[in-house]
């Protein structure tokens, strides 16, 4: 990695901080204006019923579960690439650990509206705290959903509290170089952190233990979202392979999402003596790795549909690759497990074209992975009289849009706000390779 | 009776300069106020003696306390329902498990973020006026308290060791 001093990487961060042009404004405005289609749709939905949106028997989980776990998915390579490879000591993953976070934070955030915007009636959300409602009755933790209400708050505290202490240093080392309201602002974010060095010694321990919580955390986390569909006596859903197979697909499409970030964020913020070739080339390859998962928990589901001789299990399977949803299936199949592949290229893995395009490949086949899992199993179990089809209605598109749109939005805002490259870890990166030498 | 007491920030670029500076200093015989930098360094720790942090115990405690909060509560919202299905018990003890072990995370976090508020004692805005800025971008400073000595002959000291000292890094205390 090239040497860069402490003072070349506090000038490149602040740089990111700098009063933003007409383009992020125009950028802004637009995705706001995004999120208020999305805000209008959920109204709309609200004031006519559940209806506006195409759910119904026998597809009663449509796009808004679709995105739920699309977005909680995104979330998982946040942690993997702040926890896991933090305890892995993989030095690539410095540059990107603070945008990564924070794309977990606001993934989640996002993943999180959609159990609210399902509900129908939104005001009934306290039925799923623990506390008991208006006949006295306490939710049943017997039910899978019950387990990723707690599962899923737990990730968002847990995410923010994550991401919050990891931004204390360099909170403080903004406040340092800034003057006027900027400083006072970041003088009261960075709770008077001074770099003392009795606080580095709880500091690092905590960080370190936060590290190890955050790591069964995230793989317990889409365990309990795939549990939401393995729990239900469902052809195609009721597999044990699924907690696996949901945690492996998360962070194959979170590890997209992070290239289909970064890569605009190091060229419009001349990031990229900071945001190297290396680590992209160091996502890509983990990438291959995730896709290999993935491509092989889809031909298991098919081997042991055809293994176990269950003549439901085997129609299921068949109506996915070659019924009405073939499209999706095999766009699932190729952009995930297949187009991945061409990273074993270096040229193709070293191309921030290529690296760009497959990115974006990976989180289209990732959403329509979890359109199949979905839809294809409720819209064809046991019954032939209680098959059903179903296509998403404009309102959920609208939401849909709504959705994509606040993500962006959200991060956007931060990175020019808040330092979106973790300046503590790039010190403490380029330090061990001085000493190292 | 007060007595003036000389402090001195000396800023230093290398964190291994620093903890041999550190060491001098002690041998010296003058008391290490604080130390302040923009990154953690192992070096620095050694020389001041740091001991680890008891974080963890408040962690270890949060968890404990955790999945027991997570499992009673899922067996009490089931004991409260009390409604038998397909002849099965009303209690799931093994699922339940998802329950506290998401409870024993949330909680062992928790106990880690209150430790280290407690620990790190923050927040410290107090502590502000008085850091060199330079300490959180590229600099390891270290305070040292040079009590009654010559204000001079600390500063030669501390360039001797390869330190910056800027002018307005002297400060002087009453004790």
């Amino acid at each position: 990695m090239e040497k860069l001093s402490f003072k070349e990487i506090d000038n490149t961060v602040a740089a990111t901080l700098d009063p933003p042009g007409r383009f992020y404004w125009t950028v802004i405005g637009l995705l706001f204006c995004g999120i208020l289609v999305g805000a209008f749709c959920w109204a709309w939905q609200i004031m006519v019923g559940i209806g506006a949106g195409g759910q119904n028997s026998p597809v009663n989980w449509g796009t808004y579960l679709i995105n739920f776990v699309f977005w909680v998915g995104i979330a998982h390579s946040g942690t993997l690439i702040s926890a896991i490879l933090y305890l892995l000591r993989a030095e690539w993953r410095n540059p990107i650990a603070r945008a990564a976070e924070t794309m977990t934070v606001f993934a989640v955030c996002t993943a999180g509206l959609f159990p609210f915007i399902h509900l129908g009636r939104v005001w009934m959300v306290y039925y799923m705290l623990p506390i008991p409602n208006d006949r006295t009755l306490w939710p049943n933790f017997q039910s899978p959903l019950m387990f990723d209400v707690v599962a899923i708050g737990t990730y968002l505290i847990v995410s923010v509290l994550f991401w919050y202490t990891g931004m204390l240093p360099d909170l403080a080392a903004i406040r340092d170089r800034a003057s006027g309201t900027r400083k006072k602002v970041f003088s009261v974010l960075s709770l008077g952190w001074t770099g003392r060095f009795e606080q580095w010694r709880h500091y690092s321990r905590g960080y370190l233990l936060f590290a190890a919580l955050a790591t069964p955390l995230v793989i317990s986390v889409h365990s309990v979202v795939s549990w939401d569909f393995a729990l239900g006596v469902i052809p195609g859903w009721h597999t044990t392979i699924f907690a696996p197979y949901f945690v492996a697909g998360a962070i194959h499409s979170g590890l997209a999402m992070v290239l289909t970030l970064m890569i605009p964020m190091r060229r419009i913020f001349g990031a990229q003596r900071i945001i190297t070739m290396h680590v992209l080339e160091s996502v890509a390859k983990t990438i291959v790795f995730t896709g290999l998962i993935v491509g092989f928990a889809y031909g298991t589901e098919y081997f042991i549909a055809w293994y176990s001789r269950n003549s439901v299990e085997m129609e299921v399977f068949t109506f996915r690759s070659a019924g009405d949803f073939t499209l999706s299936y095999w766009i699932m199949v190729v952009c995930n497990s297949m187009v991945p592949l061409l990273f074993f290229f270096r040229r193709i893995r070293t191309s921030i074209v290529w690296l760009f395009g497959i990115s974006i490949l990976v989180n289209i086949g990732m959403w329509f992975e979890r359109f199949v899992i979905i839809i294809s199993s409720v819209a064809h179990d046991f019954l032939p009289n209680a098959w059903g089809q179903y296509a998403p209605t404009a309102i959920e598109y609208g939401i849909m849009l709504g959705s994509f749109s606040l993500f962006f939005f959200l991060f956007f805002l931060f990175v020019k706000h808040l330092p979106a490259i973790s300046m503590t870890e790039m010190k403490e990166l380029q330090h061990q390779g001085m000493t190292h030498e | 009776m007060n007595s003036e007491n000389t402090r001195i920030t000396a800023l230093f670029e290398d964190d291994s300069l620093a903890a041999e500076a550190i060491r001098a200093i002690k041998n010296a015989g003058w008391r290490i106020s604080d130390v302040h930098g923009p990154i953690p360094s192992h070096e620095i720790s050694g020389a001041l003696g740091i001991k680890k942090s008891g974080v963890g115990w408040f962690t270890l405690c949060g968890g404990v306390i955790g999945f027991f909060l997570g499992y009673f509560l899922a067996v009490f919202t089931a004991a409260r329902w009390g409604l038998m299905v397909s002849g099965k018990p009303v209690l799931s003890y093994i699922p339940f498990f998802i329950v506290g072990f998401e409870f024993t995370i949330l909680f062992a976090v928790l106990g880690n973020v209150l430790g280290l508020i407690l620990l790190i004692r923050l927040p410290a805005y107090r502590d502000l006026p008085h850091i060199a800025p330079a300490c959180s971008a590229d600099r390891f400073g270290v305070v040292v308290d040079f009590g009654d000595s010559d204000k001079d002959e600390a500063r030669r000291f501390l360039t001797n060791l390869g330190a910056e000292v800027p002018e307005s890094s002297d400060r002087e205390t009453e004790s």
